[in-house]
């Protein structure tokens, strides 16, 4: 999928900050995962993310937490048994979760699903068709709107390759992330010296849970990361996530120092735990009811 | 805005100044209901008041040396390793009856001698009142103690020579007495060669009955280097060699054929060589009795034993069973007060079962008027109904069944069968009544807690009261400070959280550093890379700065960068702490630049020297095994190395104030001493050198890690990055933070809830007589150094950022409104007369508001420890956990609050006031120095 630079500059602009009223959809362009070019204009303020509006993902966006938050719980005595063990083993598992659900329900970055945030801001939670043939349509490379059905076919499956790419490139950039979440976690008191594996365990799966989505809607746009960096991204899906997941691996802390010397009070049982219960909730609460608003 | 704080001006300084003193007030009226004086029963006990049981069996010994190793833990006597061989020679052939014997909390000397004197459990009030030496309200004069029956049996003189505690607790009792002060802390031989001298003459004569010895070296040797300190084993060794001369003596002097000796200690100690608070090693000190006459009772017990985690060796009894069981050894009715019973190994001293049962039965008879007295002569007739009585009658009353039982049995025993039932169930009983009496909750006077506490709230809502009406922030800067005051309160029912307060500080602190950090980033003042790193900066010191002592009650002896780089690395110590002292006196001179530089280079330089040699020495006495290479030649060179400490600290102290007078001078005489920054930054770099004098050295470095901290927040702006840190923060934001990094501060000096943690190596510095004022504040300023320079930190900042003319109040800056680039711009002369009355007046309110905030906080946190400690009044920990709590929490309000925080803030802010009315306001208040 070639798109010239001027093609890619203008999309990425318009992917992170489109100030239209109402997006037109964009020619397709390869994953963005390239910073935005330097001489920007005054850019309008970060989109919400919309979840695809397809049936699938309707589904998988609501199922996808309970299966995550059931297996957290069936597997709990398995990690507080042995926490490396179980992190290690059920690290693949959350990245295989978190990767479906990117495929059924996210917009790939660089995909006009990132910015219909005023459509769906004005339509409400259930924006329905219209982005939904937008969305289509946009990964489909020279496609307008009204395009055909087989033409939206060739655009699903173009944009499924797509997205197959993008997870994998947002996978590695998670396991990039990976030790500068470490390093936070230690700067936030993790043990420096003993428990190296488990810290680093409980970043990756940090990184996987909180960060993986993010990278998979906003590519590596640097004025994006800065938004959310600052929290002053939108809530939604993603965004909610990372609140969540950084909020509850904070309130997990609270538990440790209380004197019932229980085995789920070891490092980093009760991170994770909190970790996991935020991160769900945070994605939940910021793909629903909050969605769209700000800090 | 302006009109309406200065209609509410007047209201609000009044409404301020009343919950700041309703706060004492609070707390002293608590205190009253809470630490009450236990009622006790008065006058001496006699054989003649209870005649049923017979004349009393004849006493086994007609003298005692008793002899108080403080702080002697079972272990140091009974495990392999230990220094007392000949001691336990004699455990092994019988002539030695050892036993650990529990000392109740609070495990500090004085409550520990009362219940050993008196065999009652003493109020936790005495921990107050040990660490006030002048007090004479706790003395046992008119008390029934051992003592006073072994003068009022008058077959001999009474003799004491150590510890002054003993004095203070009996004046008037001691015919001979040599009392030496306990609180020299690294003086491990002059205390006790002070006893010994006196020892080998006073076995000669034999005009005494009672020799009282006190030990304190083996307590200061553990303060200092903790209980495996090399010098540990040598102590012993020479405890031993007095126990071998006194015990020669009793086998060869005919005057002392039948005496007894007993050496004890009154408390243990934990991993760290302090105590005060209730871990095994704290409660389990060794008693041993020694006299050729025991071997009678045992053919010998084995010795060594192997190392015990729970220093629970040979049987374990209560520390007041010691006075029924001295009672019976020489003769005298058991003192009145006494919860303890006759330890049961000794009974076989006496093959007539029937002095057995009438010993026994003395000592119940004289528990049961305990119970009586507490309880009303009823409880011992009423048949009444089980089901209508309170849980703690229940107690009482079974108490008051096994009383029945045990008359009943009496009866038969006049024909002698019934002694081997008797015993065991007499003995029964007054196991069960010590239990009863000692777990009794105290008195408390319900009426005085919820008054104090009432008053508490009081306080805490006419401080609410006042921060609204001063502060105009935003709504959501109050949310951290809501946030942190509801979490304290809530963790102070919890006991962990109030043993492992640090976490909460360290966590919160970090927090706060990655929330503004994050913000700072929403709000783009700066370059997100600037933003990020001086985050990253922040957060990386805090975390060196929690990990640097670990603190607390259960990881306490975990490995922290003190223990693992420090004491390993005396070299890296050592630069450290001459960085601290080079970077003190950078900022000295810097500080006193007005002055011809050679005045002020040679002022700065002699104090900064006086006071690292000062350090040196002093860690030399206190540490020797940290004074190694440069240090020690450092010392060797200087010209006063024969110097004592006393008149070391005496030059720094003196110093200081020579420096802070001139500063003072400048200040009220209208001048500047600092072309470069204001005289109250001056002060604060004397207060550093003051807080790393009355720092352990281990701690010194903290502080320079603090003032990085402070760089970050504070330093003025460069041309990389307008905005400071602190620019950021709304006035009640800036107090927060000052509030979360003063507990942090205290917290990460090693400080903790414990009674044990105060640290008090640093409380004696250039103190040549005891004197409770100055021994006091330096404890304080020794133990609170970090909080109170944080203090200092705060005014700083908020001084400079109201001192800047006319510049933006820049937390209001919105994203929408980048701040002016105003700070550093000189107003023009005609708005200048303006600016500055309206810069004093920013000041005003900005220093009210600040202390608004810390009263809010302060009176929050002492309403909430109150209603743990009335809530949790029958709580097992109360008097572990809760009480001690109490205590903090009253030095926390009443001298880091009261004393620091308005006191010399107020005093602090009033000279910054006087200052720039006639210089004007210098930017870099805070220092563009260093």
């Amino acid at each position: 999928m070639p798109s010239t630079p001027a093609k890619g500059a203008a999309a990425t602009a318009a992917l992170s900050k489109s100030n239209k009223p109402t997006p037109s959809p964009q020619p397709a362009q390869p994953p963005s995962l390239s910073p935005p070019p330097s001489d920007e204009k005054p850019q309008p303020p970060l989109r919400p993310v919309q979840t695809k509006p397809t049936q699938l993902a309707r589904t998988a966006r609501h199922a996808l937490p309970a299966l995550q938050a059931a297996l957290f719980l069936a597997r709990f005595r398995a990690l507080v048994a042995d926490p490396v063990a179980e992190m290690s083993m059920t690290l693949p598992v959350t990245a295989a979760l978190q990767v479906t659900y990117a495929l059924a329900c996210l917009p790939v970055a660089g995909s006009s699903g990132g910015k219909g945030g005023d459509e769906a801001a004005a339509a409400g939670a259930g924006a329905g068709k219209k982005t939904a043939t937008a969305t289509a349509t946009a990964t489909a490379m020279p496609a307008r709107l009204g395009s055909g059905k087989r033409k939206a076919a060739a655009a699903a499956d173009g944009g499924m390759r797509k997205g197959a790419t993008t997870a994998v490139l947002s996978l590695l950039l998670s396991a990039l992330v990976t030790p500068f979440l470490y390093i936070t976690m230690i700067l936030f008191g993790a043990p420096f010296l003993t428990h190296g594996s488990h810290t680093l365990l409980c970043a990756a799966h940090m990184a996987v849970l909180a960060l993986f989505p993010l990278f998979f809607v906003r590519g590596v746009d640097g004025r994006a990361w800065a938004a959310l960096g600052g929290f002053a991204a939108p809530l939604d899906d993603t965004f909610g996530g990372l609140v969540g997941a950084v909020v509850g691996a904070w309130l997990g802390a609270v538990p440790i120092p209380l004197d019932w010397d229980r085995d789920w009070q070891r490092w980093p049982v009760t991170i994770l735990a909190g970790l996991y219960a935020g991160y769900l909730l945070g994605r939940v609460v910021g793909g629903t009811v909050a969605w769209g608003k700000k800090f | 805005m302006t009109s309406r704080r200065g209609c509410n001006g007047f209201l609000s300084s009044v409404l301020l100044l009343v919950a700041n003193l309703l706060i004492p007030a609070a707390i002293l009226v608590f205190a009253t209901g809470f630490f009450p004086y236990k009622p006790l029963l008065p006058g001496l006990a006699t054989f003649d008041a209870v005649t049923e049981y017979g004349e009393p069996p004849e006493a086994k010994f007609d003298k005692i040396v008793f002899m108080v190793i403080d702080a002697l833990r079972s272990d140091f006597v009974y495990a392999k390793g230990s220094g007392f061989q000949f001691t336990q020679s004699l455990i092994r052939n019988g002539a030695a009856l050892p036993f650990t014997a529990h000392a109740t909390s609070p495990t500090v000397t004085m409550p520990r001698l009362k219940a050993i004197t008196t065999g009652s459990i003493p109020s936790f009030l005495d921990v107050v009142l040990n660490l006030d030496e002048g007090d004479e309200s706790s003395s046992l004069a008119s008390q029934d103690t051992w003592l006073a029956q072994m003068k009022a049996k008058n077959t001999g003189k009474l003799v004491m020579y150590g510890d002054d505690t003993w004095l203070k607790l009996f004046p008037d009792t001691f015919d001979r007495a040599d009392g030496t002060s306990s609180f020299f802390v690294s003086d491990f031989t002059e205390v006790d060669n002070n006893v010994t001298r006196h020892i080998a003459g006073e076995l000669k004569r034999d005009d005494w009955n009672t020799m009282v010895l006190h030990y304190l070296g083996l307590d200061h040797i553990g303060h200092k280097g903790g209980p495996r300190s090399p010098r540990m084993v040598v102590k012993q060794r020479e405890m031993d060699g007095i126990i071998r001369q006194i015990y020669t003596a009793m086998e060869s002097e005919d005057h002392l054929q039948s005496t007894l000796l007993v050496f004890c200690g009154d408390h243990g100690m934990n991993d760290a060589g302090n105590h005060g608070a209730s871990s095994a090693g704290e409660t389990s000190p060794a008693l041993v009795f020694l006299s050729p006459k025991l071997r009678a009772l045992s053919s010998g017990l084995p010795s060594p034993l192997p190392e015990r985690e729970d220093f629970q060796y040979y049987s374990t009894v209560e520390q007041s069973d010691l006075a029924p069981t001295l009672a019976a050894l020489l003769g005298f009715p058991v003192p009145k007060n006494n919860l303890g019973a006759l330890i049961p190994e000794f009974l076989p001293f006496w093959p007539d079962p029937r002095d057995q049962v009438q010993l026994l039965m003395r000592n119940a008879r004289q528990i049961l008027d305990i119970v009586v007295a507490a309880f009303g002569r009823e409880i011992l007739e009423s048949e009444s109904d089980r089901d209508t009585l309170t849980e703690s009658r229940a107690a009482y009353q079974d108490l008051a069944h096994g009383w029945k039982n045990v008359t009943g049995l009496l009866g038969q025993v006049s024909n002698g069968e019934a002694a081997p039932v008797l015993i065991p169930a007499v003995a029964k009983w007054l196991r069960n009544a010590q239990d009863v009496l000692s777990s009794m909750a105290s008195n408390y006077d319900m009426s005085r807690l919820l008054l104090g506490q009432a008053i508490a709230v009081v306080a805490f809502l006419t401080a609410v009261k006042t921060l609204a009406m001063l502060a105009d922030d935003k709504r959501l800067a109050f949310v951290p400070l809501s946030g942190v005051i509801a979490a304290y309160g809530i963790m102070m029912f919890a006991s962990s959280y109030v043993e492992e307060e640090q976490h909460f500080w360290y966590w919160a602190t970090t927090a706060w550093f990655a929330y503004t950090g994050i913000r700072g980033l929403k709000r783009g003042h700066q370059s997100p890379r600037a933003q990020v790193v001086s985050t990253a900066l922040l957060l990386l010191v805090m975390r060196i700065v929690r990990s640097w002592n670990q603190t607390g009650q259960k990881f306490a002896g975990e490995p922290d960068i003190v223990k693992m780089y420090l004491h390993t690395n005396p070299a890296l110590l050592w630069c450290l702490i001459a960085a601290a002292y080079i970077w003190v006196h950078m900022n000295l001179v810097f500080g006193l630049n007005s002055l011809p530089i050679w005045l002020s280079f040679a002022a700065a330089t002699a104090l900064v020297l006086a006071a690292f040699t000062f350090k040196v020495a002093f860690t030399l006495e206190d540490a020797p095994e940290l004074v190694t290479g440069f240090a020690r030649g450092m010392l060797e060179m200087n010209f006063s190395k024969h110097a004592p400490l006393i008149t070391r600290a005496h030059t720094v102290f003196i110093g200081l104030g020579i420096l802070a007078a001139v500063v003072l001078a400048f200040i009220l005489l209208r001048r500047s001493v600092s072309w470069s920054q204001s005289g109250v930054a001056t002060l604060f770099t004397l207060y550093t050198l003051l807080a790393l004098t009355q720092s352990r050295p281990t701690n010194i470095p903290l502080f320079l890690l603090y003032s990085i901290q402070y760089r970050l927040l504070a330093s003025p702006p460069t041309e990389h990055s307008r905005r400071r840190p602190m620019d950021d923060l709304s006035p009640v934001e800036l107090s927060t933070l000052i509030l979360l990094l003063q507990h942090a501060a205290f917290f990460a000096q090693g400080g903790s809830n414990s009674v044990a943690s105060v640290d008090l190596s640093s409380a004696y510095n250039g103190v040549a007589s005891f004197n409770v004022a100055v021994v006091g504040v330096l404890t304080f300023v020794g133990n609170w150094a970090g909080s109170i320079w944080w203090s200092w930190a705060g005014w700083l900042m908020m001084m400079e950022r109201c001192s800047s003319p006319r510049a933006p109040r820049p937390y209001e800056a919105t994203d929408a409104a980048p701040a002016r680039e105003t700070l550093g711009r000189m107003p023009r002369e005609e708005e200048k007369e303006e600016e500055e009355e309206e810069a004093r007046k920013r000041q005003a309110s900005a220093w009210k508001r600040h202390v608004a905030v810390l009263t809010v906080f302060a009176a929050g946190g002492v309403a909430a420890v109150m209603a743990a400690c009335t809530v949790l009044r029958t709580h097992l920990f109360i008097w572990t956990v809760f009480s001690p709590k109490y205590l903090y929490c009253a030095a926390w309000s009443l001298g880091q609050h009261l004393v620091v925080n308005v006191g010399v803030g107020g005093l602090v802010y009033w000279l910054r006031a006087r200052e720039h009315a006639e210089n004007g306001w210098i930017t870099g208040c805070a220092g563009k120095g260093f």
